[in-house]
């Protein structure tokens, strides 16, 4: 998958996590990993830098909580404007997924 | 996109640094314990688990660089970073930062004032509206044969009569003027014109007005117009100067104006200006004024000057006097800017040459430090730095060194503005209007920065290219084929260096021997300059109205300066050597055979007092001095020049012959040549025009003379002779009261400024070549440490070492000074109009040159050598 393509896709895919559920890192790559029924293994390469990135963007926040195996973990949770982005960027895909589907059918 | 978030990280970022860095560590930590604990629990061992964590990670460094470079101010943070970095680096190599920096203030320094310089003077627009269709108008005719002639009137009304090219023809006459009245008497320079002069320069008057038209036709009353500084000067600057009458040469006139400090013309001291009545001539001559006019529109000046070429044959025709007779038309800028355009282009070039060398140094430098960077490139690159990032840490460093370069070049220019302005050399025009040139300064800049970013980018490129494995397994020890390019790059570069060098050096050398043989020009007589002093004497009143008036003046100022305790000889002269030519005229021989209409050339003619020869130690090759008894009522006597002697008289016996002033037709009684001396030159020191004749006083008359005095207190004399001299009449000007010694340096002032010049530009490319040479030794030297350290093992002395770095700087140097020579044939040819007394290739001053050059390589490359034959074998193999 084209990388620009890419990594609009990862925003939604976390925003799209994060939404129903607090989660760290790791669950966070787990989760998208099940959710596309693993077309998207998100490396940690990609992961920390979007994870940082959006949270300086004010759409995550995060805090210091313990895993399931009482480990300490740094968890991510949707804040009121990451909601509001992930509205806006699922109008956004939507819009572009039709379109896409429409124009690779029209021939 | 919310902004407050986005400040907060910026200030967590810049300014809590660690605690970011701890917590991305901690979070990085987590992660991987996490993944080791679910590989564990499927089953692995706790040591395999880790790995595989570790491997999927993709190495946490790489991952913490990876989001830091998302963080928000990471480019500011990397920027500061790369600064610091490059600061650090830069410090460490203070000789290689401090060369470049020098270079390029050098370089960037010189550029930006001279090229100032010369825009100011060769460019920089006028102070008078649309000045490019102002022009000036010359008569040049034999005999009088100056390329810059003056007219008279009658050819003035006739040029204006058959005009159609310009707007209204005026003309201009430059004089000294006395002042008289209102304070001390002074003279100033001054100009006669007509009443068209300040129309055609479009430039209004700072108070009252200017001339009207019709203010100069005969009868009218004598106006004044006073120039700014006068008028603060003489007037302190009172508004209710306009309307009165000041005295100017003893004749009273009205002041109606006064104009402002940017109006200079027609020369830049001109400081009043008063009305020419036209008289209606009876005869062609005195030949007093030149035009100036305005092109009118749609005429080109190559028109105008078609058209005063018809009038000129024109007037020809009508007045059989006149020979060869042109009307030439020259540009305002051409006349004002005169002789130093020539001298101007030439420093332009030299200056040109300078910056090139200074950027091909700078070059060599960069790319030198680029090789041994080449290691720590290569380490960087290994141990996860981004490719982009060593470049922008590049850029960085060459940024820093072009502009801390650029800085200390725009300190050096002022510098260099502010000198040459006070410094002066008294006839260089325009130098009031030359100011440092912002789009030189940035011309120059730009340069400098170009040169710094291509160069500073060799290490990345090389870094790009290299095999990150070879390199390391060199150890940064960096002799490798790799290099072999740039090091021919190199050599290419300190090679041309050294040929531009010599270059520049063949052009100082023969401009210091120019200055050397004009130095030498003592003007044609014997007594030391410094000796010899002398007053302008500018009797303007009224009262001294018949030649016998003036000569018991001028006993009285005689016999006055004798007296004053010191002085050794005194006399009196209208013509004094460099260039102090009060009159040129013709001659005529009784028994002469001349064609109709042809004339013996224009000579100086000079009218002296009889101890004038003695004063100035002028030698006399025949005949006997004028004596006092050489007077009114005796036989009229003329001493000649030996140029004279030998061009009219040759094989003759000229002492007993006969000549007369002016032509045939002249009325002058016959004067009989009872004296030779030697020649003295009065037009110039660059001139060959030696031939002059002498009348006495006693029998011919000036109005404005010299007091030539000799005294072997030289300066220290002149105030007390001035004071003696006025006292013969407080109403006199005096002027110009300096040695011979003041008048020669000023005569050399304008050659000797572009040699100074010259010699300086020549001085700062030899050492930027010594530098450029001394560097590729010293770095070939390094590189060859353990080859020597061999050498010297097998058995090789210290001698042969020597030779061997020796040789090839010798050898780099050889190239460059037979390219260099080849170069310096082709372009001293440029200078040939401003050499005196050496042609422009001449075989001493290049072998000179090219031996110095020599030399100075031959230094640059004995100390690295020297450097070699102290490698200690043992250390040296030890290296591997």
């Amino acid at each position: 998958m084209a990388t620009n393509l890419l990594q609009g896709t990862l925003d939604l895919l976390i925003l799209k996590t994060l939404a129903l559920q607090e989660l760290h890192g790791l669950g966070i790559s787990h989760r998208i990993a099940q959710i596309t029924q693993g077309t998207f293994q998100v490396k940690p390469g990609s992961l920390f830098p979007a994870l940082h990135r959006m949270e300086e963007s004010g759409w995550l926040e995060s805090y210091w909580g313990e895993s399931e195996n009482n480990r300490r973990a740094k968890y991510y949770r949707l804040t009121v404007p990451g909601r509001a982005q992930l509205a806006t960027e699922t109008d956004e895909w939507q819009r572009i997924s039709i379109a896409m589907a429409s124009a690779l059918e029209s021939t | 996109m919310p902004l407050l978030p986005r400040l907060s990280s910026l200030r967590r970022n810049l300014f809590d640094k660690p605690r970011v860095e701890q917590d991305l560590d901690e979070e990085l930590r987590a992660y991987l314990e996490q993944l080791t604990d679910e590989k564990v629990r499927s089953g692995e061992s706790y040591a395999a688990a880790r790995r595989a964590a570790l491997l999927e990670l993709g190495g946490v460094e790489q991952v913490k660089e990876e989001v830091r470079e998302i963080r928000i101010g990471n480019m500011l943070e990397s920027i500061l970073h790369d600064l610091r970095y490059g600061f650090r680096s830069l410090a460490k190599n203070i000789g290689f930062t401090g060369v470049v920096i020098l270079a390029l203030a050098l370089g960037i320094g010189a550029n930006t004032t001279m090229f100032s310089v010369a825009y100011g003077i060769l460019m920089r627009p006028l102070p008078y509206p649309d000045a490019g269709r102002v022009a000036l108008v010359y008569m040049h005719f034999s005999p009088q044969n100056f390329d810059r002639g003056t007219m008279c009137i009658a050819d003035y009304l006739d040029w204006k009569a058959q005009n159609h090219a310009f707007e209204e023809p005026s003309i201009f006459s430059s004089r000294r003027m006395d002042l008289v009245g209102t304070g001390e008497p002074e003279q100033v320079q001054g100009a006669l014109v007509t009443a068209g002069f300040f129309s055609t320069m479009r430039v209004p008057p700072l108070l009252g007005r200017v001339f009207l038209p019709g203010e100069d036709r005969p009868g009218a009353p004598s106006t004044a117009v006073l120039s700014e500084a006068l008028w603060r000067r003489r007037f302190s600057a009172s508004p209710a100067v306009i309307g009165q009458s000041i005295a100017i040469n003893g004749a009273s006139a009205t002041i109606i104006g006064v104009m402002p400090d940017a109006f200079r013309f027609p020369r830049a001291t001109t400081e009043l200006w008063t009305n020419l009545p036209l008289v209606p001539p009876t005869r062609r001559g005195p030949f007093i004024a030149r035009g100036v006019a305005r092109l009118k529109h749609g005429v080109t000046i190559e028109q105008a000057q078609l058209e005063t070429n018809t009038i000129g044959q024109r007037i020809m025709r009508e007045n059989p006097y006149y020979r060869n007779l042109t009307l030439p038309v020259e540009r305002l800028r051409d006349a004002i800017v005169g002789d130093v355009r020539t001298p101007l282009l030439v420093l332009i070039g030299a200056v040109g040459l300078v910056l090139l060398i200074a950027v091909v140094n700078v070059a060599n430098l960069m790319l030198a430090r680029a090789t041994t960077r080449e290691g720590e490139m290569a380490l960087r690159l290994s141990l996860g730095a981004g490719r982009m990032r060593l470049v922008r840490q590049l850029l960085t460093e060459s940024l820093l060194l072009s502009i801390a370069g650029g800085v200390a070049g725009l300190l050096v220019s002022y510098g260099g503005i502010q000198l040459l302005r006070s410094w002066n050399p008294g006839n260089l025009p325009l130098i009031e209007y030359v100011e440092l040139d912002g789009r030189a300064l940035g011309f120059m800049l730009l340069t400098a920065v170009v040169t710094g970013l291509l160069f500073g980018l060799a290490p990345a490129v090389q870094g790009m290219r290299a095999n990150l494995n070879s390199t390391l397994k060199e150890g940064g020890r960096g002799a490798r084929a790799g290099t072999s390019t740039a090091r021919r790059i190199r050599t290419a570069l300190v090679v041309s260096e050294i040929a531009l060098s010599l270059m520049l050096m063949a052009g100082a050398g023969l401009l210091i021997r120019s200055l050397e043989h004009l130095e030498r020009v003592t003007g044609g007589f014997a007594a030391p300059p410094r000796d010899i002093l002398t007053i302008a004497v500018s009797p303007s009143d009224r009262k001294y109205n018949d030649a016998q008036a003036f000569r018991n003046l001028y006993e009285d100022m005689l016999e006055r300066a004798r007296q004053v305790p010191g002085v050794e000889a005194v006399a009196l002269s209208d013509t004094l050597p460099p260039d102090r030519q009060e009159d040129a005229d013709t001659f005529t021989i009784q028994g002469q055979v001349l064609v109709s209409g042809e004339q013996n050339p224009a000579v100086s003619d000079a009218i002296i007092s009889g101890d004038y020869f003695r004063a100035m130690r002028i030698p006399l090759l025949k005949g006997r001095f004028f004596t006092p008894q050489d007077k009114q009522e005796s036989a009229p006597v003329v001493i000649i020049s030996d140029s004279l002697a030998r061009h009219f008289f040759p094989g003759q016996e000229p002492l007993g012959r006969r000549i007369k002033q002016s032509g045939p037709d002249n009325q002058a009684p016959f004067m009989e040549v009872v004296g030779v001396v030697g020649d003295v030159k009065y037009t110039g020191l660059q001139k060959d025009t030696d031939a002059a004749y002498y009348m006495p006083y006693g029998q011919n008359f000036g109005r404005r003379m010299y007091v030539v005095v000799r005294t072997s207190l030289g300066a220290a004399l002149a105030p007390a002779l001035r004071r003696a001299v006025q006292a013969a009449d407080p109403g006199v000007t005096l002027n110009q009261v300096e040695t011979m010694q003041e008048t020669l340096s000023r005569a050399v002032a304008l050659p000797r400024f572009d040699t100074v010049l010259l010699a300086a530009f020549a001085l700062v490319a030899l050492l930027l070549a010594a530098v450029g040479i001394y560097g590729i030794i010293a770095y070939s030297v390094a590189q060859r440490t353990h080859e020597i350290g061999v050498r010297m093992a097998l058995g090789a002395g210290q001698g042969s070492v020597l030779g061997m770095v020796i040789r090839q700087g010798a050898s780099l140097a050889l190239i460059g000074i037979l390219l260099g020579l080849s170069g310096a044939f082709a372009l001293t040819r440029l200078l040939s109009n401003l050499l005196f007394g050496v042609s422009s290739t001449d075989p001493l001053t290049f072998a000179a040159v090219a031996l110095g050059l020599l030399a100075v390589a031959l230094l640059a490359s004995f100390i690295p050598a020297r450097r070699a034959t102290r490698i200690s074998p043992v250390t040296a193999l030890r290296y591997e």
